[in-house]
């Protein structure tokens, strides 16, 4: 100070106001930072949702599809089934006939069922019990029908019975 | 940076307390970067903080925070010596006690630390930011005449009077002087004066034997009849800027009818400023030299007899220039901050 005896007060443009103002307009600013940085996190948040949602859906859909697909391979699976086992059941049945149409006084050794035939290997005692007992069943189910013979070592007779079902006559007598 | 930028935008309110004999002056501008924008002075009628001077000033300071008050010592334990050398200070007044400043390593002004302080505690519900020393208002007022030839200033305050001797700007001797505390010791001053009268350098010049204002007041009524000596030459000395203001001044004067109690006064600070100048002759700590202008800056309305006296008795050219005081703090203060 040159001429002063005291030097003056430090002066400052804040006064008790200005702090008071901008107090408010700190708290007001934080305040509208605050709500921007949380609507920033919302939205951060919403969008990683949405995104996790739509793999989520892609996923349910892609698992949908592999899930239709199972139910139809087993809708499938479950009609061949059934069908095999109808199959089985006609097969069953016929077999329990062709065994049923065997007499007691003859043995099977070995049957080989074929697409369209039945090839049956066995023991007779004669070829008179074979014809009457066992040939005469089968012609009626066969359409063609070939039997051959050759002695066993205890004086009966082994056979071989070849027979057929053809599909054109079956056809037509479907008809 | 920042706080040069606040300082800008705000403007800066002055307020320049005045402390008179019964009353208090306040003076109170706002200026911007361009000047003064606005100017109010109100006086008071007490020499205290009354509750009114408080409003007055909060009333402007409110507007900025960047506000500046100023008061101008009154204390009667101040003054100046022409040293700034401070192995000279006790040769002059022992200032062990007292606050100093030393203005352009030529001279010192000082003033009493407990008055700085009872300043400071009497105005501390507004506070106080600068403490003037009615010497550099004086010097501040007179900056176009002290770096001239020798010549005598007083600043002319409602209560107190400040002399100071000035060459080329150089002070060579200063008193604070008041009136009333002086006036009680003047019968001592006269009695004194009169009993080294042969001793006395202005004994040549100047004759008292018809000056004795107390014991004859008809005397004192002659001085209103005496001509007005100022030649149109003696004016000439004066700046041609000053002039006019000058002789505007005492033409206003001169229809101004002084009162008894103003005369009194004149006259007192006329022995006052005849004593001051005695002990400047006198006193051999001072390099006395003659004396032959006298410069008074008024700032209490001195009437024209006081320029009548000090023409007459002591042959002076006399110099009156109006000063506002408050004005001048504002000056003063303005200086400080730049």
């Amino acid at each position: 100070m040159k001429y002063s005896y005291i030097t003056p007060r430090k002066k400052t443009a804040f006064t008790q106001e200005i702090q008071l103002l901008l107090s408010f307009f700190t708290i007001t600013i934080l305040m509208l930072l605050f709500t921007y940085a949380f609507l920033l996190y919302k939205n951060y948040t919403f969008v990683k949702d949405k995104k996790s949602t739509l793999t989520e859906l892609a996923s349910l859909e892609k698992s949908f599809d592999n899930m239709k697909a199972s139910i139809s391979f087993i809708e499938r699976q479950q009609m061949l089934s059934e069908k095999v086992y109808t199959q089985n059941s006609v097969l069953k049945d016929s077999i329990t006939n062709l065994f049923d149409l065997v007499p007691l006084r003859i043995t099977l050794s070995e049957a080989s069922l074929l697409e369209n035939g039945l090839i049956l290997y066995g023991i007779t005692p004669n070829k008179d019990v074979y014809n009457f007992m066992l040939q005469a069943p089968l012609r009626s189910i066969f359409h063609r029908t070939y039997s051959s013979f050759y002695p066993a070592q205890n004086g009966w007779l082994r056979f071989v019975s070849t027979n057929y079902i053809d599909e054109e006559e079956e056809l037509n007598s479907e008809d | 940076m920042l706080t040069k930028l606040f300082e800008a935008l705000y403007n800066k309110v002055f307020v320049n307390i005045v402390v008179k004999r019964s009353s208090t002056d306040v003076y109170i501008e706002l200026c911007s970067k361009n000047g003064v924008i606005e100017s109010e002075q109100n006086s008071f009628d007490t020499q205290f903080l009354s509750g009114e001077i408080i409003d007055f000033v909060d009333s402007f300071t409110k507007e900025s925070p960047y506000y500046y008050i100023s008061i101008l010592d009154i204390s009667s334990e101040q003054g100046a010596f022409p040293t700034c050398s401070k192995s000279r200070f006790s040769y002059f007044y022992d200032v062990s006690a007292s606050e100093h400043k030393c203005v352009n390593d030529a001279w010192t002004f000082y003033t009493s630390k407990t008055d700085i302080y009872e300043i400071e505690k009497r105005y501390q519900k507004i506070g106080v930011d600068f403490i003037f020393s009615p010497f550099t208002l004086l010097s501040n007022f007179f900056q176009d005449k002290i770096t001239a030839s020798i010549a005598m200033y007083v600043l002319m305050q409602d209560g107190f009077v400040s002399l100071a001797v000035f060459e080329s700007g150089t002070l060579l001797y200063a008193e604070h002087l008041d009136i009333e505390i002086s006036g009680e010791s003047e019968d001592v001053l006269l009695s004194h004066d009169e009993s080294h009268e042969e001793e006395d350098p202005l004994e040549d010049g100047i004759d008292l034997e018809d000056i004795d204002v107390i014991d004859d007041m008809e005397d004192l009524d002659d001085f209103g009849d005496i001509e007005d000596l100022d030649s149109l030459e003696e004016i000439d000395e004066f700046s041609e800027h000053k002039d006019i203001e000058e002789e505007l001044y005492e033409a206003e004067e001169q229809i101004v009818n002084s009162d008894d109690n103003d005369f009194n006064e004149d006259y007192q600070r006329f022995m006052l400023i005849k004593t001051a100048l005695g002990h400047f002759y006198k006193d051999d700590k001072y390099e006395s030299q003659f004396i032959e202008n006298i410069y008074i800056a008024d700032g209490v309305g001195v009437s024209n007899d006081l320029k009548h006296y000090l023409e007459e008795e002591m042959y002076l050219n006399v110099y009156i220039r109006h000063t506002e005081l408050g004005i001048e703090l504002s000056s003063l203060a303005k200086l400080e901050l730049n």
